[in-house]
């Protein structure tokens, strides 16, 4: 896939299209180190929509059809190469959008340099939330008036939120607190104690408990969660510490719920945690089974477009795939290659966005410095509950699975499965 | 605080800590016969568990795979002894301090790049689950980790108590040049000691990965409590580190659990400054006279 993009851009190239006749996106994001599991997933994600777009005979642009061109830049999670490709990128002149960026901190080294030019940039898949906040009205200085940056991705926020109301759905009464001592961990559990307290106080903190990263036994921490009888424990921290955790609750017998941030979905917790992650559950975009035949079709084509039999990170996949499409639909609706107009476009898209996630209806809003919400996609009805089964992520909530079926078929399941079968015989 | 609670922490503190007193171990095998000690024990360690499970992963059944990572461990001891320590000995130079610390820096870079910088899960046919013994619960992962590290330590001692070469090993240790002089190749006994160091490197990595898994950096944390335990407990007593490394593991644990998790290494660090102040040569070593 990787090479044939490539190549089909050499093509291109030699046959002396001028730049004027492609949509130029830039493709950003972590491909190496320790986030590359979400980097790539969410490239690779973003290439399939692309390659679809082509195969379909490009963007309508004005009275032509334009081709997109990928450009690629591989930031290694590194802050500062963050900075230099930003600084690249917003030089190129006729570059028409940025999609990608894991990691906050080089949404914060490298962002500056877009939003000077006004360079159009959807944030996706994660970056926690100083990357939109950063723009946003602070108390001792007002936000920008302008924003070209988007995000795309479930929000802290969000997340928070749909974690405290899973463990009041599940009747627990007394919680853990669980988080680990980084800024991520720190404000996960501020964002949880906040929650609580606005769903109404159901859930009893009985303990507060916090590691550092690198740590591998938790013994001290269950065991103090344990002897207050906490039956679920509310967690934010990143995948290997969280694999620990549940080693260590299996260890000493202890059968509570973990329930978390989305980290909980990656590679590195459900493989080091095994058997003893199961039952876990944290807020998903995109769960990787082929409910609707949208998923169905790009389920399958990753899995055969880069000879996968698991997406490294299905949510993130999902997030860079739906990306493209909501680009491309600005573009079209802008008539223009223009990184300015399609910024106005994405702020104001009238026709509906049907992405493998949810038919995206509006995503943005015209940015109020007041309001990060104006240039975040994702709403809560857009993110569903995931658990780890087996070492996949599956439905954490029938009722998510069904009502998602629904949206996509206007069908219930059990209609949808006699469909199905009617349909293979 | 209940009774069983303080049980349950002190008794998987002190298994952990008998990982510590393996890697102790092996500092004081070199030690005996060189005075040296290898500072790249941990990425010894760490290279040896990621060898091991590089074997798991082709399909090596897990007893089979133990030995081939304790000869690997066994020759990367050589290595380090070889480039690290033997011309330092010879120009009787302090030059082993770094050259062993850069060695293991080598090790730890190579480690990256040949396996990554993520931590891996070790698989064992071991199983994790817990058994209930007066109120404790513990793995079978844990009464491994107990079996193998005694059990290796006992058939060292064995091995220098019995053996022709183990008395070698032993003359070295007592009087290098003397034992010089009664025909004992003193640089090949040297070289025996880093090797039975290297397998008991690789021998703690085998032991300790299935708990912690495997990483570049998962012997940081152990190495220096491994350092500790050597010194309280003097580098020349195998019986000493057994008890002081279970000892500091409990002591770790209890005081992670009521001081906080934040203060787990202190009370260690502070017993290794007390060591240091009262009794330089360890609680259970021997008082040397150095004749001037």
């Amino acid at each position: 896939m990787l090479k044939q993009t490539a190549f089909g851009t050499l093509v291109l190239a030699a046959l002396g299209l001028h730049a004027g006749d492609t949509v130029k996106i830039a493709l950003t994001g972590p491909y190496s180190g320790g986030s590359a599991p979400m980097g790539t997933s969410t490239r690779d994600g973003s290439k399939l929509a692309i390659a679809e777009i082509n195969a379909a005979g490009g963007i309508q642009v004005g009275a032509k059809r334009m081709k997109i061109e990928i450009i690629e830049r591989d930031d290694e999670a590194k802050n500062e190469r963050g900075a230099l490709i930003a600084q690249e990128l917003a030089a190129m002149g006729d570059l028409s959008g940025v999609i990608g960026t894991v990691n906050t901190g080089v949404c914060m080294a490298g962002d500056k340099h877009l939003q000077e030019q006004g360079i159009t940039k959807i944030i996706c898949p994660a970056a926690g939330s100083a990357s939109m906040t950063q723009w946003a009205n602070k108390p001792d200085k007002p936000g920008v008036k302008e924003n070209s940056i988007f995000r795309f991705a479930a929000y802290d926020g969000i997340q928070a939120a749909m974690v405290v109301e899973e463990a009041i759905n599940r009747k627990f009464k007394k919680v853990a607190v669980v988080f680990d001592s980084t800024n991520y961990g720190v404000s996960g559990r501020d964002d949880m104690l906040d929650q609580i307290k606005k769903q109404g106080n159901k859930l009893e903190v009985v303990a507060q408990e916090k590691f550092n990263i690198g740590d591998k036994d938790m013994t001290a921490q269950l065991l103090r969660a344990k002897s207050v009888g906490a039956e679920a424990i509310l967690i934010w921290a990143i995948g290997p510490e969280l694999a620990a955790v549940s080693n260590g609750a299996a260890k000493i017998g202890m059968k509570s719920s973990l329930i978390g941030g989305w980290t909980l979905s990656m590679s590195n917790y459900i493989d080091n945690a095994g058997k003893n992650g199961n039952g876990t559950l944290m807020p998903q975009t995109f769960i990787e089974e082929p409910i609707t035949p949208k998923a169905k079709a790009f389920i399958d084509g990753f899995h055969k477009a880069y000879k996968v039999d698991r997406m490294p990170s299905a949510v993130a996949a999902a997030q860079g795939y739906d990306a493209v499409y909501i680009f491309a639909a600005a573009v079209k609706q802008a008539g223009s290659t223009d990184t300015h107009k399609i910024k106005e476009a994405l702020e104001d898209l009238k026709e509906p966005v049907k992405g493998v996630i949810a038919t995206w209806n509006h995503p943005y809003t015209k940015w109020d410095p007041a309001d990060v919400a104006t240039h975040e996609a994702f709403r809560r009805e857009q993110v569903v509950m995931g658990m780890v089964q087996d070492g996949r992520v599956v439905f954490g909530n029938e009722s998510d699975k069904a009502r998602l079926i629904k949206e996509a078929t206007g069908l219930t399941p059990a209609k949808a499965k006699t469909k199905a079968k009617a349909k293979t015989k | 605080m209940n009774a069983s609670i303080i049980g349950q922490m002190a008794v998987s503190g002190a298994l952990m800590g008998l990982v510590y007193a393996l890697i102790a171990y092996g500092f004081q095998l070199t030690y005996a016969t060189s005075k040296s000690i290898n500072f790249g024990q941990g990425e010894l360690v760490m290279v040896s568990a990621f060898f091991s499970l590089t074997l798991t992963n082709l399909g090596l059944p897990y007893w089979a795979m133990i030995p081939g990572g304790l000869l690997f461990g066994a020759l990367m001891g050589l290595v380090v002894e070889r480039a690290g320590v033997r011309l330092a000995l010879e120009q009787r130079s302090e030059g082993w301090i770094l050259l062993t610390i850069i060695i293991g820096l080598f090790f730890f870079s190579a480690a990256e790049n040949i396996w990554g910088r993520d931590d891996r899960p070790f698989p064992t046919p071991i199983s994790a689950d817990p058994i209930r013994v007066l109120g404790v619960d513990i793995t079978r992962l844990e009464i491994s980790v107990a079996v193998g590290v005694l059990g290796i330590m006992g058939l060292i001692e064995l091995f220098k108590r019995r053996t022709l070469l183990g008395k070698a090993f032993e003359a070295v240790s007592a009087d290098r040049d003397a034992a010089e002089l009664m025909g004992i190749s003193a640089t090949r006994t040297v070289m025996l000691s880093y090797g039975l160091s290297g397998a008991v490197a690789a021998l703690a990595g085998i032991l300790v990965s299935p708990i912690t898994t495997v990483g570049p950096t998962m012997a940081s944390a152990l190495i220096l409590k491994a350092f500790s335990v050597a010194v309280v407990a003097g580098l020349d007593s195998g019986f000493g580190v057994v008890l002081i490394g279970m000892f500091l593991g409990a002591l770790e644990s209890l005081s992670s659990f009521y001081l906080g998790s934040g203060w787990r290494e202190a009370p260690g660090l502070v017993l290794l400054i007390l060591a240091l102040a009262v009794r330089p040569t360890g609680v259970f070593g021997k008082a040397v006279i150095r004749k001037v």
